[in-house]
């Protein structure tokens, strides 16, 4: 038998919230990520200005260039929790790298900052 | 920090039938690729992996919570960053050099919390693999006493400055 054609066939029913995400953990999350992705691309227009008030335009550059692309990645990394919702229940697989990464760019970034300030 | 708690590498296997059936299809397909970060660029995981092979996986609300909360610092650790950063080009001493005392210290303390703040979350998550309780962070204190050292050099500073000249 053929499907009417006005039954929807790819459409999906979001379930409500809080049966594949208890608590709204993953949204939170997401959103704590988001967050961390504005506050990253915040400091790179903050960085770039003290540089370039600092006679150091090079720098300025350089650090807004590498503090979008974090933030841009952050935010991704944001849009993929949320995405994920229905493996809410799968074990979360700590995330080492992701971090480390970040704590290692945030430290960059206070000796970058360090630089500038001395500069000004 | 984390040296004290015993890892043990090889209680993974044995809680394999209690973690239940959920994840057994999609963990051996990790496995065959080498256990490659999901959302990140792939890099080095060996740190990555023995942390997952410690203990056995919390409640995902849990894990959750903990990223939340290192991301809170993280952010933290950033806002400070910029503190440093305004004070160095809005603060107006006659001494120039004087705005340093202000503003060095705020960016070293953001970059020791964003240190802090990562072997805070490594320790929380091994010891909710391991389902033992939650240490005390020292950051809120190093971050209020920071903070109140900061805002007395400034008064101090300011006063200085203003009878000097």
């Amino acid at each position: 038998m053929n499907r009417p054609q006005s039954q929807p066939t790819g459409g999906t029913i979001t379930p409500p919230p809080d049966r594949d995400d208890p608590g709204l953990a993953r949204e939170r999350t997401a959103l704590a990520w988001t967050r961390s992705a504005l506050t990253m691309a915040a400091s790179g227009v903050l960085i770039a200005r003290a540089a370039f008030v600092g006679h150091l335009p090079v720098l300025g550059v350089v650090s807004a260039v590498a503090m979008a692309i974090l933030s841009g990645l952050m935010w991704r990394n944001g849009q993929a929790i949320y995405r994920e919702r229905r493996e809410a229940w799968m074990p979360q697989r700590p995330q080492t790298t992701a971090f480390g990464l970040l704590t290692v760019a945030t430290v960059l970034i206070a000796a970058t900052a360090i630089a500038v300030t001395v500069a000004i | 920090m984390g040296e004290s708690r015993a890892e043990t590498h090889d209680e993974r296997s044995s809680n394999a039938g209690a973690t239940g059936p959920k994840t057994a299809g999609r963990d051996e397909a990790a496995a065959s690729e080498g256990r490659t970060p999901r959302r990140w660029p792939a890099f080095s995981g060996r740190r990555e992996r023995r942390l997952e092979q410690t203990g056995s996986d919390p409640d995902p609300r849990f894990t959750f919570a903990n990223e939340r909360t290192f991301l809170a610092w993280n952010r933290t650790a950033l806002a400070l960053i910029a503190a440093g950063l305004a004070a160095a080009q809005f603060l107006k001493f006659n001494l120039h050099g004087l705005r340093l005392i202000i503003a060095v210290p705020l960016i070293v303390l953001g970059a020791a919390l964003a240190l802090a703040s990562y072997l805070h979350w490594e320790d929380s998550e091994r010891a909710m693999r391991l389902r033992q309780p939650l240490r005390y962070s020292w950051m809120p204190r190093v971050l209020t006493g920071g903070i109140a050292v900061i805002a007395a050099c400034g008064g101090i500073l300011a006063v200085v400055d203003r009878l000097l000249h």
